[in-house]
């Protein structure tokens, strides 16, 4: 027969249907019978019925029998007294198999009994009905079965408590009690819901971990906090299991199966799965992850309720991830990160305008990480080319790298020329060095640095083209510091140059003498003819070298 | 004149500070492009140049009469690179090969053999290599070989380091002309003539 081929679930609610149907036979209801085939095979199957079917039968036959010519009103009443035994041997273990038949099955009767069963037993067994579906659902591992009848449920039925907890179990799956049940599930939803508040609250904690390495370094809180909320609400699924076995495991495998089967992108799946995973791991949950029931139609709502959920928060979660890891990266100077993301999010209008410090992808432009870091790269070089065409002369009308490139090398050339120039004549110019000449230059130095305070003093603006320390400090202080003739090294830098210069100059000292009237010493005379000549060649930028060079300085 | 040229001054002296506080605000590891500019830097170098090449007189002396032109370049770019006080590559590089150098020669005196100077010089002269590489490539190569010790470095810390090997060498071509006008007494000519903007 149908009914004994039918694997036992159907079997059993198969005989409830049946054991109700004989009822209705004997209330006069056989004209909603269409099912006649259950009536022959009431007595077949109630033989082989297992004890606790051939008890309900038993039970349900004994006032069919005693009502067996009872007159309609009766049997109707008779119907109502083996809906209430029904529901009390079976609060809603019964029921919800019922309520499964009336959404599932195609019987007529079924389902005009099923439809005049939850018109008394609306609220109460709607509840029920849930948390006895989750936990079906979740405890059994049969695969896409219709709920099965667990004998096992009953005891479970008659703890008041149990309907509590059950009830908080449909929070997580508060979408799937949406689903469940198509019609208005008042009673599951609520308390799930409030549950769900309560559980985002104990999972806060966990969730910090998690939100606070996406969230803390964030600069777009909206989304840092929506993401975060997401998270929130996402994840206390999983971690429920703490407190309940059925949830983690059953939502866990039917996110996991919806999410391949989504839409959805692998990035965000692969994403998905491993904060799932995370989250699951962190909720030390018993797991059976492979609990493949999730293709029930009621999970369809749930399926796209929680998919949608899930890319957007993957979506956001991985925004985050790049604007704190752009953050990070930009943070660290680190250039060429390529584990970066693209933070499309974080180059909306509400972002800051790039600086050197932080690297953020402008608006309008490529938030590749490669382009970031060849951006960073470019700024460099162009901020150095910068520097470098101020210090070169005659570089500012020039653009671009390689022109400005020519005239760097041109001009770095020309100064080592110069300065190959410069010691070759250092080196001829100098071919004596005298120890005595060097003291006694020292001492003229002073004397004669005593004697040219006046001239000096505008030397001092012009010390850049002779750069030997000819200021009035330093006179005054080798006036005062030199006694004796033999070299003296003196602590100060520039009273050392000064007592050294002196033994430089020694050797064109001849060719000076005749142009300083006052000096004593040759080399006195060396020295402020020097001097004053440097200061006039200073004064009418006719000298060329280091006048050309003051001029350079003063231009710029 | 000696007003503007103190204003001058005076002005570069803001501007320098100006320009240091911006360099420090922006990246924390860029040097400093006005330090050679500053007059105590001046100073300083002036100072220990006029020292090295009395020093490189004194051991010329005995050898040679004459100390070539090279070693007082080599005397020059020592005192520059020792002024630079180590912070950029270019004057690590100089002091390194003279270091190895002088390392070299006395293990060599020691070994009693002659060793030719070598100068070490990393500068190519007129470097004029033409290939089909790409043209800023090529010219930063050339770059790279002017500036002493930057042969593998980067192209941005090139620029970096081309900045300050370019206000150390002005800074080195002021001193070493007054040097020489002040041992000379006449107008040291420039070589090439900078076109001024």
């Amino acid at each position: 027969m149908e009914k004994e081929s039918t694997t036992p679930p159907n079997w059993t609610t198969s005989s409830f249907g049946m054991e109700i149907q004989p009822n209705e036979l004997n209330c006069a209801a056989a004209d909603q019978l269409p099912n006649s085939f259950f009536n022959p095979n009431w007595d077949n199957s109630v033989d082989h019925s297992d004890p606790f079917d051939s008890s309900l039968s038993s039970i349900v036959s004994s006032p069919a029998a005693s009502n067996a010519a009872a007159i309609p009103g009766s049997n109707c009443l008779m119907i109502t007294e083996l809906i209430g035994r029904l529901g009390s041997i079976c609060n809603s273990g019964e029921i919800s198999p019922q309520t499964y038949i009336a959404g599932n099955t195609t019987t007529n009767n079924n389902s005009t009994n099923t439809s005049g069963y939850n018109t008394p037993l609306n609220s109460p067994p709607k509840l029920n009905l849930s948390i006895m579906d989750s936990q079906i659902r979740g405890r059994l591992p049969i695969n896409g079965h219709q709920v099965p009848f667990h004998p096992t449920l009953v005891p479970f039925s008659a703890d008041p408590g149990f309907a509590e907890r059950a009830a908080r179990f449909s929070c997580f799956g508060n979408t799937n009690c949406i689903g469940l049940n198509e019609t208005d599930l008042p009673y599951g939803v609520m308390p799930g819901m409030e549950y769900g508040k309560m559980s985002n609250a104990s999972s806060n904690q966990q969730f910090k971990l998690v939100g606070s390495q996406m969230g803390v370094k964030e600069n777009n809180k909206q989304e840092g906090n929506v993401a975060v909320k997401r998270k929130f609400i996402r994840l206390p699924r999983p971690s429920t299991p703490e407190n309940a076995e059925l949830g983690d495991s059953r939502e866990g495998s039917s996110v996991s199966e919806q999410i391949p089967g989504g839409e959805v992108s692998t990035k965000v799946d692969s994403d998905a799965n491993a904060r799932k995973r995370k989250s699951i791991s962190r909720g030390k949950a018993k797991e059976t992850p492979s609990t493949p029931s999730a293709k029930d139609h009621k999970t369809a709502v749930d399926n796209e309720e929680s998919n949608a959920k899930r890319i957007r928060q993957d979506e956001d979660a991985g925004n985050e991830k790049d604007s704190a890891k752009a953050k990070a990266k930009a943070d660290s100077k680190a250039a060429g990160d390529g584990n970066q993301k693209q933070s499309k999010d974080n180059s909306k209008p509400s972002e800051p305008p790039k600086d050197y410090i932080h690297v953020r992808a402008r608006r309008g432009q490529a938030t590749d990480s490669h382009s970031l870091a060849e951006r960073v790269r470019r700024e460099k070089i162009s901020e150095r080319m910068k520097f470098l065409q101020d210090l070169v002369p005659g570089c500012n009308k020039v653009t671009g790298k390689a022109v400005m490139l020519d005239e760097i090398i041109n001009y770095v050339q020309s100064l080592q020329r110069q300065v190959e120039f410069l010691s070759m004549k250092l080196a001829t110019v100098n071919p004596r060095m005298d120890f005595n000449m060097e003291a006694q230059l020292s001492k003229d130095i002073f004397q004669s640095r005593g004697a040219l305070p006046p001239t000096l003093y505008p030397l001092d603006s012009a010390m850049r083209s002779i750069p030997y320390g000819y200021q009035p400090q330093q006179m005054q202080a080798l006036h005062g510091g030199i006694a004796n003739e033999t070299e003296n090294r003196f602590p100060v830098n520039s009273l050392a140059a000064l007592s050294r210069n002196p033994s430089v100059q020694l050797p064109p000292m001849d060719g000076f003498g005749e142009a300083v009237p006052q000096v004593s010493a040759p080399w006195e005379d060396d020295l402020q003819s020097v001097v004053q000549m440097g200061f006039g060649q200073n004064q009418q930028q006719s000298f060329h070298g280091s006048g050309a060079a003051a001029q350079m300085k003063v231009e710029l | 004149m000696a007003s503007s040229i103190s204003e001058t001054n005076f002005e570069e002296s803001k501007r320098i500070k100006r320009r240091k506080t911006g360099d420090e605000l922006r990246d924390p590891d860029t040097i400093d492009h006005t330090r050679w500019r500053s007059e105590s830097e001046q100073r300083i170098y002036s100072t220990k140049l006029v020292e090295a090449i009395r020093q490189v007189r004194r051991n010329s002396s005995p050898e040679n009469k004459v100390s070539s032109g090279r070693d007082i370049r080599d005397a020059a770019d020592g005192v520059l690179a020792v002024a630079a006080k180590g912070r950029t590559r270019w004057s690590r590089a100089i002091l390194a090969s003279r270091l190895r150098l002088r390392l070299a020669h006395n293990n060599m005196k020691h070994k009693k053999a002659r060793v030719a100077k070598v100068t070490g010089s990393i500068r190519s002269k007129m470097p004029e290599k033409k290939r089909s590489i790409p043209a800023l490539q090529r010219k930063a190569k050339v770059l790279s070989r002017l500036v002493p010790g930057c042969r593998k470095v980067s192209f941005p810390n090139l620029l970096e380091e081309t900045t300050d090997y370019i206000s150390a060498l002005e800074m080195q071509v002021r001193a070493m002309a007054a040097l020489t006008e002040l041992l000379t007494g006449s107008p040291v000519d420039r070589l090439t003539s900078t076109s001024d903007s």
